[in-house]
């Protein structure tokens, strides 16, 4: 089943258009892989090789920091990946697509399959070679986006590509609302201000 | 149902639709930027700050030519991370001579306002002409051209300090009678470098820390 | 007046500003990837110094703006305000005259950055002769366009024209406010204002010039074009005026957000920051009766590269538009500002909204201007994919590396002592710098794409002759 999401996305969105409860149930199995397997790849890769920032030395966090680091992804990642299955759902409504949440999450779960595959690269913590690997997973994962939502949610490719332009539209406020949180936290922690 | 009524006229007179938008556009200008303007303590020079000597000037005029400021900020913020980088953060009395500012927005090399002194004339030249053979993973350009024209070369000095006379540097006319000769001899080259030598060194020295 | 309604409208010199503003496109984008080349390899200049990095800069900003930019809202001013009007333009002479003039200043200028001639405030870099020639020619463009709503025939001012007619008169106050300047020489002037006063007029105007050319410039294309688009009047028509006036208020207020922590009053950062945040109301409103216009239409997306463009460009206006107050928030402000983040910013407007939605009203008009189909939908449609890509590329590569300068710059440790020096941190910066050449290419590409099907599309072909509508109920809109 894994390989088939991997290799033949175009099948398994058939296949979820039926929803089927046996593959969406397959499917979402791996939901769970989505939020957890990059965080353990970037901790392993961290803990054992240091991540490298261009041409200085490797970077080592210790034991607490690498764990904080590693769930605080975790965390980012469960919210991106919820957040965005609902939103999925609410919006289904308004394009007259189906809406069981079990469909939406099996759609995204397969969606998201390859960035995570990818971040194995995260093993090898070098930004330049992470980079090189996971860009081009992501242009997948969104053409995966384009082309599966308007199969599996069974509705008119018009529909399916303005649903899809409003989901990166929101993926983006999402991404760049979670940068902002982040760095205000980081900010807030770490950081004296002088004067002002 | 006034606001609607006014809208009703609005919508249909392209005199009030212009004179509305200039109004409302106004607005916020008028309230937060003349203020500005007329706020004395941003014009007033703190105590080591005096104007720009006719090469330091020159070497600014340089400086804006190249456009510098595209990758160089002339802004120590007051932060901890800053004030340990660069030196005591800045202060708006320490510009008052500036015009135009040159403040920058993006730092894709360091902030340059506390640069003066920080370094030899020397390395400023060598490293103006082969930015790589003092840093070596600096993605500055070269600016060998630099060595090339005379100082004078940039623009009429004399005009330029009459000009910013009439804005209020305080110049005398003998500082702008002797202006030509003191760029005699020199390159653009040695004028950008007296001016990157005299940038932020009007800092109080009791900030040295950045607490005052 | 009866023959003046016999006329047709002055379309040709719409055809000839969406070629100019194509060409502009293509060169002013070039220089960009040129620009992000000479970050990695700054050889890239030969030593000579036009191809500098300072002074390609300007260059690649102002041929976006005003050249890609302006020329493209020039176009588009002039081709709804006589559908709005129901009249063909106010002295069409002028209008040709704004068209070409337009042209040999954004050249002449651009030569003159390389030159070295700059007053270096940002997006008004030219000196004061081009200065003076863009105030007169915007008043050309204002006599045109506003000539030609006293004029009109139908009695409501439709919502598109009033953002076009603020987008005139702002810039018009901005420009010439933050210009003030004492001449020295043809290529070299000193500013009104010093220092800290400098810094915050002219991110008055810098951050103005954003707001009412690339916003509500931008936007006056959005509201007429994508309800002809959709074949459905806009969503809400109440909704618009309301956010119209809420931006057109709120906007100018906002300007001092690029100086916070630096050297000026501190009641003026929070100001701009509060009315910053403020300002995501009026600007996502938009963005809602945008996307609910589309929703509403039946209009088929599939083959029709013209609504696909627009109905992306406003998911990244409601990125960008949202990204931007979040960054005046101060503890944001303070990682990202110095940082790519702010070039990220601009260029999620720059690149996915702007020229997505021009590329969207391009693919439109011209087909409508030639009166012939579009020279190939095949080239549209793989434009599309280039577009969306290379935005998002661009997007994410300068996050990374605006954020990780951020941190690394303000990272500190037990002892007070800086973790790493500058060198490392900007050594650091080549894979962000990589990819963003690559999306910069990707982007680059698709625009060359469309011009060539624009070109094959209009080629040999004269605009066609439309006439007004000769019956018009007075309440219409024309939507």
């Amino acid at each position: 089943m894994l390989i088939d999401t991997l290799f033949h996305p175009s099948k398994i969105f058939d296949e979820l258009s039926k929803e089927n409860a046996e593959t969406m149930a397959s499917i979402t199995r791996f939901a769970i892989l989505i939020p957890l397997l990059p965080p353990i790849f970037s901790w392993i890769g961290g803990n054992q090789l240091g991540w490298r920032l261009g041409g200085s030395e490797p970077v080592f966090f210790d034991t607490t920091g690498s764990i904080v680091f590693s769930l605080f992804y975790f965390i980012m990642l469960c919210i991106g990946f919820i957040s965005t299955v609902a939103i999925s759902k609410w919006m289904a409504k308004t394009y007259g697509a189906k809406s069981s949440l079990s469909l939406h999450l099996s759609i995204f779960t397969v969606i998201c399959l390859p960035l995570v595959v990818a971040s194995m690269a995260h093993l090898y913590p070098d930004v330049f070679f992470n980079v090189l690997i996971l860009v081009p997973a992501l242009v997948w994962s969104i053409t995966l986006l384009y082309k599966g939502l308007p199969i599996a949610l069974g509705i008119s490719s018009d529909q399916g590509m303005l649903m899809a332009s409003s989901l990166v539209g929101w993926l983006l406020v999402a991404a760049v609302s979670l940068l902002g949180i982040c760095v205000s936290l980081w900010m807030n922690g770490a950081m004296v201000i002088l004067g002002i | 149902m006034s606001g609607l009524s006014l809208h009703k006229k609005l919508e249909k007179n392209a005199g009030l639709l212009i004179f509305g938008i200039l109004f409302v556009s106004s607005i916020g200008g008028l309230v937060q930027i003349l203020p500005v303007l007329f706020q004395d303590s941003l014009k007033t020079a703190s105590a080591n700050t005096v104007p720009y000597s006719a090469v330091q000037l020159q070497g600014r005029d340089i400086y804006i030519r190249e456009s510098c400021h595209a990758c160089h900020s002339q802004q120590v913020r007051p932060l901890l991370a800053e004030v340990k980088r660069y030196g005591p953060y800045s202060r708006a009395g320490e510009f008052v001579y500036d015009r135009p500012f040159m403040w920058g927005s993006k730092r894709t090399g360091p902030d340059l306002h506390r640069i003066g002194g920080k370094y030899s004339d020397i390395w400023h030249r060598i490293h103006l002409i082969k930015p790589r053979s003092v840093v070596n993973d600096s993605i500055m350009p070269a600016y060998p051209w630099l060595e090339d024209e005379p100082a004078s070369a940039a623009g009429d000095i004399q005009k330029k300090m009459q000009v910013l006379k009439t804005l209020g540097h305080p110049y005398s006319e003998q500082e702008i009678e002797a202006a030509p000769s003191m760029l005699d001899g020199l390159t653009e080259m040695d004028a950008l470098i007296a001016y990157l030598q005299v940038l932020g060194t009007s800092a109080e020295t009791s900030e040295e820390q950045g607490h005052h | 007046m009866k023959e003046e309604s016999q006329q047709f409208y002055h379309d040709e010199v719409v055809t000839r500003l969406v070629q100019f503003s194509l060409i502009w496109a293509i060169v002013a984008m070039f220089v960009g990837v040129y620009l992000s080349a000479e970050l990695l390899w700054p050889e890239l200049d030969f030593g000579q110094f036009w191809l500098s990095f300072g002074r390609l800069r300007p260059l690649h900003t102002n041929g976006i703006i005003f050249g890609f930019g302006v020329s493209a809202l020039m176009a588009t001013a002039f081709y709804t305000v006589q559908r709005t009007s129901h009249i063909p333009l106010f002295m069409p002479k002028l209008a040709w005259f704004c068209c070409y003039a337009w042209q040999i200043v954004v050249l002449l200028g651009g030569l003159s950055l390389l030159a070295g001639w700059t007053s270096t405030k940002e997006y008004a870099e030219l000196e004061w002769p081009f200065d003076i020639a863009i105030t007169i020619l915007w008043v050309c463009f204002g006599v045109v366009f506003f000539g030609t709503i006293a004029r009109r025939k139908i009695e409501t001012i439709y919502i598109s024209n009033w953002f076009f007619g603020g987008l005139i008169i702002v810039i018009a106050m901005l420009h010439i406010v933050n210009n003030l300047a004492i001449p020295v020489s043809i290529d070299k002037s000193y500013s009104l204002y010093a220092g800290a006063q400098d810094a915050v007029v002219q991110w008055w105007y810098g951050h103005n010039a954003v707001g009412f050319l690339l916003t509500g410039g931008f936007l006056g294309m959005m509201y007429y074009f994508l309800p002809k688009m959709s074949n459905q009047p806009i969503w809400s028509y109440r909704l618009s005026v309301v956010s119209f006036w809420a931006f057109t208020y709120s906007y100018i207020w906002a300007g001092p957000h690029h100086l916070h922590f630096n050297s000026i009053p501190e009641w003026v950062q929070s100001l701009a920051m509060v009315m910053s945040l403020i300002l995501l109301a009026p600007s996502w409103a938009s963005m809602i009766n945008g996307i609910m216009t589309v929703s509403k239409s039946s209009v088929k997306l599939h083959n029709n590269p013209a609504l696909k463009f627009i109905v992306l460009s406003l998911a990244f206006y409601g990125l960008a538009t949202f990204e931007g107050p979040m960054m005046s928030i101060k503890s944001v402000n303070v990682v990202s500002h110095f940082t790519d983040w702010t070039v990220g910013h601009v260029h999620s407007g720059a690149l996915g909204w702007n020229a997505m939605i021009t590329y969207g009203v391009f693919y439109y008009l011209v087909p409508r201007l030639a009166g012939r189909e579009l020279y190939s939908l095949r080239l549209a449609n793989i434009h599309f994919w280039l577009a969306l890509s290379g935005t998002i590329l661009y997007i994410l590569a300068m996050w990374a590396a605006g954020v990780s300068q951020g941190l690394l710059w303000m990272s500190i440790d037990e002892l007070g002592q800086l973790n790493y020096t500058f060198n490392d941190i900007m050594a650091s910066m080549k894979p962000y710098y990589g990819l963003r050449l690559i999306a910069g290419l990707v982007f680059l590409s698709g625009t060359i794409l469309m011009s060539f099907n624009l070109f094959m599309t209009i080629k040999g072909k004269k605009t066609v002759k439309v006439k007004p509508p000769t019956i018009v109920k007075a309440s219409e809109v024309a939507a």
